[in-house]
């Protein structure tokens, strides 16, 4: 049972599902950092990016390409909208922050429910067959979906991270997070950062609902599921830290695969709630190093 | 007749959990969306004891009640230590967590359902002795909460939501408040659930979804958040208008996502057009 | 003499930018000490961390012998620690005295409405009991909140801009119930611009920039120095207001 190729195997495959939960992850700590908002309003524009694709491609036929970056429109411009006509409304009528909460929680809701109006609760993918062409690499099986799944996960963060670091809107983005106010007083509008930090929420989210897609089946309550890992990596990874989003987010899923050699399938999912408490209970401000093991880093 | 017993019995519990979620979510200004959880676990702790261990029903009622208050803090205090924040979603996980829990053990039935539990009333006179008692416990928890959130406590609430941080300056644990309404809040849903659970003789995992918590969520903002009457009025309308839908002959395929659309459709228009509600608070300076 | 409240290196980042750099202090009982230096330059802040609004990046707040950085804020406000803001934060839908009993009522003197009479007789404020913070000038909410303060008998008092915005009657009453207060027993510390106030009152002070401790001394001592008036006011010493 405990095989190496099977370890393997599970470690691979996992790596492999870990990307959409990263881009998952990773837009959903980009909105808290920037926004400051707990946008579960995310999961509305998973499933709507979704079942756009889905729309385009199996029902109106569209070439992948096309039904891609239709769902993609239709995510930024849902995300777009929660910002400006939801969350800016909110935030210049001073509400309380839990008005803010709600408005998320609900606008979730709301288009879970929409789409199983149009849709059905039966699950969709975006892919007639789910099959992918593999590849055997030393008794483990690689697939073209593993592959493609990595690098465009990788091309996304690095763009992110490029955009960030090395452009200027992004610079202002970090400002705005660091200190909203103090922003203001240079001229750079936290409005405009919020704006474009829900954009690029909403393609990371995109590529990430594509990823998933192809690769598993979608029922229009699954988003919200589906953020909840992201709300666990971004809490473990440590408020404010996109990469350590990233990472608790492949830690997260290489967990949940390998708890299938220890408990029984049916208590798998219940895991991820698991270790939601656990994270709350003991990393509620993120994972840290130990002090002594920070000592010894930051003396090198 | 029946039906009209059954609609009475369905407005006193909404009145409960209404009045209850209120209390937390627009007095204590916390905000959980697992509080069918806390009925669900009340529910199935007092039909299991009284199934399995041969316990009477009302000392049943009572243990389940304790079973979710219990349950409450132990969500509550660890996610309330760090922000109010992390209690949203620690309900979230409670919330999608147990009914995942529920679905997977036998003893409750698991996602068929937990049948055959006992009635607490049996006889001709059943159905009207349930509505006398459900709504007695609606109006003494409608009470209780308005005793909870005016005087002394009230007026510490009250300062606890105005600015927490000089409150706790003042030497006032602000955490141990919302630990108490939480749980209050909490217990009383489980109450709820206990009773329910002995009229219906019927549980499953479907009745405590999501959609339930969008459900209460909605009667509480349409009613008027921190008031008292809000929530009642909210729970008689809300409950009145699904029976009026259900008269229009809709598969459920359509009639279960419009209901959902219809509710948290209404909290998204109270929230921008209306959020005080419809029982409005007087305006404060 | 003992301190106290003794501050041991303590530290402080937000971001990148540091607003406490290895700050050590101590105030003694019965002592007014002046803290002073340009908005930015941390004051609050202080505050803030002694009375545990935030917790320290580094170093030890000890109340007499007790380390405070592990207790939460209610726990500090119980073991004696009272301060005012800098905006005065009355609860707005609570009165007058209802504002003052608000601190905990379950320790034995505490928060009794005789002793709320009291300190608002104090401060001269007895007619205003039941009224509403909102129907009071500023000057007058002033006093409330002041008045609030006291009725946490600690043995620190953390007092922020008590000067700000006031003047005649206010001001000379929370000049006298300071100097009271010491007198008392208490340790207080004054954040305050205003420098005839520090002068009159304090017999020591502190002079904050950029999260740092740049001098300390006495009143005298500080305001006669170059460097102050340089980072201070921005120009030479005799410029400065009074």
């Amino acid at each position: 049972m405990f095989e190496l190729p099977i370890l393997l195997q599970i470690g691979w495959t996992s790596l492999a599902t870990s990307t959409y939960y990263v881009l998952f992850a990773v837009a959903f700590a980009l909105t808290l950092k920037v926004a400051q908002v707990w946008n579960f309003v995310q999961a509305g524009v998973m499933g709507l990016a979704f079942y756009a694709m889905y729309a385009a491609m199996l029902k109106w036929g569209w070439p992948t390409a096309a039904g891609f970056t239709f769902g993609l429109a239709v995510a930024v411009a849902a995300a777009v909208a929660s910002e400006v006509w939801g969350y800016r409304v909110l935030r210049r009528r001073r509400s309380p922050g839990l008005l803010l909460f709600i408005f998320a929680i609900v606008v979730a809701e709301f288009v879970a429910y929409l789409l199983s109006l149009l849709f059905g609760t039966e699950p969709q993918s975006l892919k007639k067959s789910l099959v992918s062409e593999v590849h055997l690499v030393g008794g483990v099986a690689i697939t073209a979906w593993d592959l493609e799944a990595l690098g465009i996960t990788i091309a996304a963060c690095a763009a992110l991270a490029f955009y960030l670091r090395r452009t200027r809107q992004g610079q202002f983005m970090q400002a705005v997070a660091d200190n909203g106010e103090l922003a203001e007083l240079y001229g750079i509008s936290a409005n405009r950062a919020y704006v474009i930090a829900m954009a690029i929420a909403a393609i990371l989210v995109s590529i990430g609902i594509y990823l998933y897609g192809t690769r598993a089946s979608m029922i229009p309550n699954a988003p919200l599921e589906l953020i909840l890992l992201a709300v666990i990596a971004t809490i473990l990874g440590g408020i404010g830290s996109l990469a350590g989003a990233a990472i608790s987010a492949v830690f997260l899923s290489v967990l949940q695969s390998a708890s299938i050699l220890v408990i029984p399938s049916q208590w798998q999912s219940s895991l991820t709630y698991v270790v939601l408490f656990v994270v709350i209970l003991f990393f509620p401000t993120g994972f840290r190093l130990p002090a002594w093991m920070a000592a010894k880093m930051r003396a090198r | 007749m029946e039906y009209i017993y059954s609609v009475l019995i369905l407005i006193g519990i909404n009145i409960i959990m209404a009045s209850s979620f209120n209390l937390i979510i627009g007095y204590g200004g916390l905000i959980s969306i697992a509080h069918p959880i806390f009925f669900a676990l009340a529910g199935y702790c007092s039909a299991i004891v009284s199934m399995k261990f041969g316990v009477p029903i009302p000392l049943a009622i009572v243990l389940g009640t304790l079973f979710s208050t219990v349950l409450s803090v132990a969500l509550s205090l660890p996610s309330l230590r760090v922000s109010g924040d992390y209690l949203l979603i620690a309900s979230i996980g409670f919330q999608l967590g147990f009914v995942e829990v529920i679905k997977n053990i036998e003893a409750a039935g698991a996602a068929s359902g937990l049948t055959g539990i006992p009635a607490l009333y049996s006889g001709p006179l059943r159905s009207p002795a349930f509505v006398v008692t459900i709504l007695a416990v609606a109006a003494l928890v409608v009470w209780l909460v308005h005793r909870m959130t005016h005087g002394d406590y009230g007026r510490a609430i009250q300062a606890m939501r105005d600015d927490e941080e000089c409150f706790t300056s003042l030497g006032r644990n602000a955490t141990a408040i919302k630990v108490a309404i939480f749980a209050v809040g909490s217990g009383v849903a489980g109450l709820a659930g206990a009773l329910y659970a002995h009229y219906s003789q019927f549980l499953s995992p479907e009745q405590f979804g999501i959609i339930q918590s969008g459900l209460i969520l909605t009667m509480v903002v349409v009613g008027g958040m921190g008031t008292t009457w809000g929530p009642v009025v909210g729970a008689l309308l809300l409950t009145a208008l699904p029976q009026a839908i259900t008269f229009v002959n809709l598969p459920t395929a359509i009639m279960a996502p419009l209901q959902g659309m219809i509710y948290t459709g209404l909290v998204l228009l109270f929230l921008f057009v209306r959020p005080q509600g419809l029982m409005a608070k007087k305006v404060r300076q | 003499m003992t301190a106290a409240i003794r501050l041991v290196s303590v530290q402080k980042h937000f971001g990148g930018i540091s607003v406490a750099e290895d700050i050590s202090l101590e105030i003694h009982a019965g002592e007014i000490l002046g803290l002073i230096g340009p908005n930015g330059a941390g004051k609050t802040t202080l505050f803030n961390l002694i009375s545990g609004i935030h917790a320290p990046d580094g170093g030890e707040i000890y109340l007499g012998d007790q380390p405070l950085s592990r207790l939460p804020i209610y726990k500090r406000a119980r073991l004696g620690i009272a301060r005012t803001w800098q905006h005065v934060r009355l609860f707005p839908t609570l009165s007058v005295l209802d504002n003052l009993l608000m601190g905990p009522r379950d320790y034995p003197g505490a928060g009794t409405d005789e002793r709320a009479a009291a300190i608002l007789a104090r401060v001269g404020m007895s007619e205003a009991r039941d009224k509403m913070p909102g129907e009071l000038p500023f000057g007058q909410q002033k006093l409330v909140a002041l008045a609030r303060t006291l009725m946490n008998d600690g043995k620190v008092l953390l007092l922020d801009e008590p000067m700000a915005g006031v003047e005649g009657q206010v001001y000379e009453t929370i000049k006298q119930v300071v100097r009271d207060e010491a007198k008392a027993g208490r340790a207080v510390c004054v954040v305050e611009h205003n420098v005839s106030f520090i002068r009159d009152l304090c017999t020591r002070a502190v002079f904050m920039f950029n999260g740092r401790i740049e001098q300390q001394g006495t009143v005298e001592e500080l305001l006669a120095s170059e460097k102050l008036a340089e980072l201070y006011f921005g120009g030479k010493k005799g410029e400065t207001r009074s």
